[in-house]
């Protein structure tokens, strides 16, 4: 009969002290296994610290600014640059500059790229056609990373008659976001103050840099030599490579 | 890692098939209680996720046996002992019991597993085909010859597949 066989298997069973032994051994193998995944933690923690010190050095080197690049037309906009020549943040410095920073994709891109995408939006491109002032500046320590933006900025304004680039430092650019203005306006601004000491930030704001070389180039006439640029080097639309 | 209540469940659920798998194949106290040692082991540091009980007999199962060939294939496990030592161990056994137990023991090891999974867990020859790797035609004939070297053994009892 099946059931012999049956009857005769379930007879045996696992003795009470094989079971004990058992549940011992596995308490000791697993105890010795949770400690050893202990250790690999512990060795984990420095790899760890230098892998955060190294993103965090790498977010600093990143995301740390080494230059700045001032255009204003009137939207007002200025590009931070890292010292690996790509633009990390692009501000709008007013209403139009907003628009513009929002309708074009800039962050990340090279300096270069940001400049041409810039000078060859619709925006842009219409206000140079119809005779407006561009002023490029580049805000930077004098360096050679400087003279690279410099040179990407002369290349850009070669073809448009009435765009001009500049170099300045980052104190002029500090004392412009005092006086609430972008770099070209705040420069237009020292120009103008000197034939007209009661003139004020606010009412440069409003401007376009169409009407305030207009306004710069009526007080030259009117009192030469009184409408000199700051001391600080300009490149007036000699910027063509 | 499983828990220590899932352990102690395994435990009161399978360790009389582990016990008695190991009884079909192994021939002294020390080997047995590697391997059941060793399979309750092998279930705790498993991720398997198993999809019934069905699934983890079985895997016991399997486990089982499969650990009982490796250590009878090593040359270093302790050789032979006798048929009483073995039966002796698992606890008191009566006589009737113990008559069918030593002619299911004295099968050639083939025979056993198929005799324990088919008249003992009542598996289907296609189901202990899976279990034991095996093409389920030769599940057939273990079962076949098994059945009639037990008859034999037993006094020509009847032994339905």
């Amino acid at each position: 009969m099946n059931n012999r066989i049956k009857e005769a298997f379930d007879s045996v069973h696992a003795e009470e002290s094989l079971k004990e032994k058992t549940r011992s051994f596995l308490a000791e193998k697993t105890a010795g296994h949770s400690k050893r995944t202990v250790v690999p933690f512990r060795k984990l923690v420095p790899a760890a610290a230098c892998l955060l010190l190294f993103l965090a050095g790498g977010h600093w080197l990143y995301f740390t600014p080494t230059a700045s690049i001032s255009i204003d037309i009137n939207p007002s906009v200025e590009l931070d640059i890292n010292r690996f020549d790509r633009v990390i943040s692009a501000e709008g410095l007013n209403d139009d500059g907003e628009k513009l920073t929002e309708s074009l994709q800039l962050t990340f891109t090279g300096y270069s790229e940001a400049l041409t995408r810039i000078l060859e939006s619709e925006q842009i491109s219409s206000l140079l056609s119809d005779n407006a002032q561009l002023s490029i500046t580049v805000i930077g320590s004098g360096d050679a990373q400087s003279a690279r933006l410099l040179s990407a900025a002369e290349t850009c304004a070669a073809g448009h008659e009435n765009a001009h680039c500049y170099t300045g430092n980052y104190q002029e650019l500090e004392a412009a976001h005092q006086c609430g203005l972008s770099y070209g306006k705040y420069r237009a601004f020292l120009q103008l103050q000197e034939a007209d000491p009661d003139i004020t930030p606010e009412e440069i704001q409003g401007m376009t840099m169409r009407e305030l070389q207009d306004r710069i180039d009526g007080c030259s006439q009117q009192v030469p030599d009184s409408c000199q640029t700051p001391g600080h080097g300009h490149h007036r639309n000699g910027c063509s490579p | 890692m499983r828990s220590e209540q899932e352990i102690n469940r395994a435990l009161d659920q399978y360790s009389d098939t582990v016990r008695r798998l190991c009884m079909i194949h192994l021939k002294n106290k020390d080997d047995t209680e590697d391997i059941f040692q060793n399979v309750f082991l092998k279930y705790v540091l498993s991720s398997v996720v198993f999809e019934n009980e069905e699934h983890e007999k079985a895997w016991f199962i399997r486990v089982t046996i499969n650990a009982c060939r490796d250590l009878l294939r090593s040359f270093f496990r302790s050789r032979t002992v006798s048929l009483d030592e073995v039966l002796d161990r698992p606890g008191p056994i009566s006589p009737d019991h113990r008559e069918v137990l030593e002619a299911v023991l004295s099968l050639p090891g083939k025979y056993r597993d198929v005799v324990y999974l088919h008249y003992y867990e009542e598996y289907t020859a296609p189901q202990i085909s899976r279990i034991l790797g095996k093409n389920v035609n030769t599940v057939y004939t273990l079962l076949a010859r098994s059945r009639q070297m037990l008859r034999e053994k037993l006094g020509g009892e009847e032994y339905e597949q």
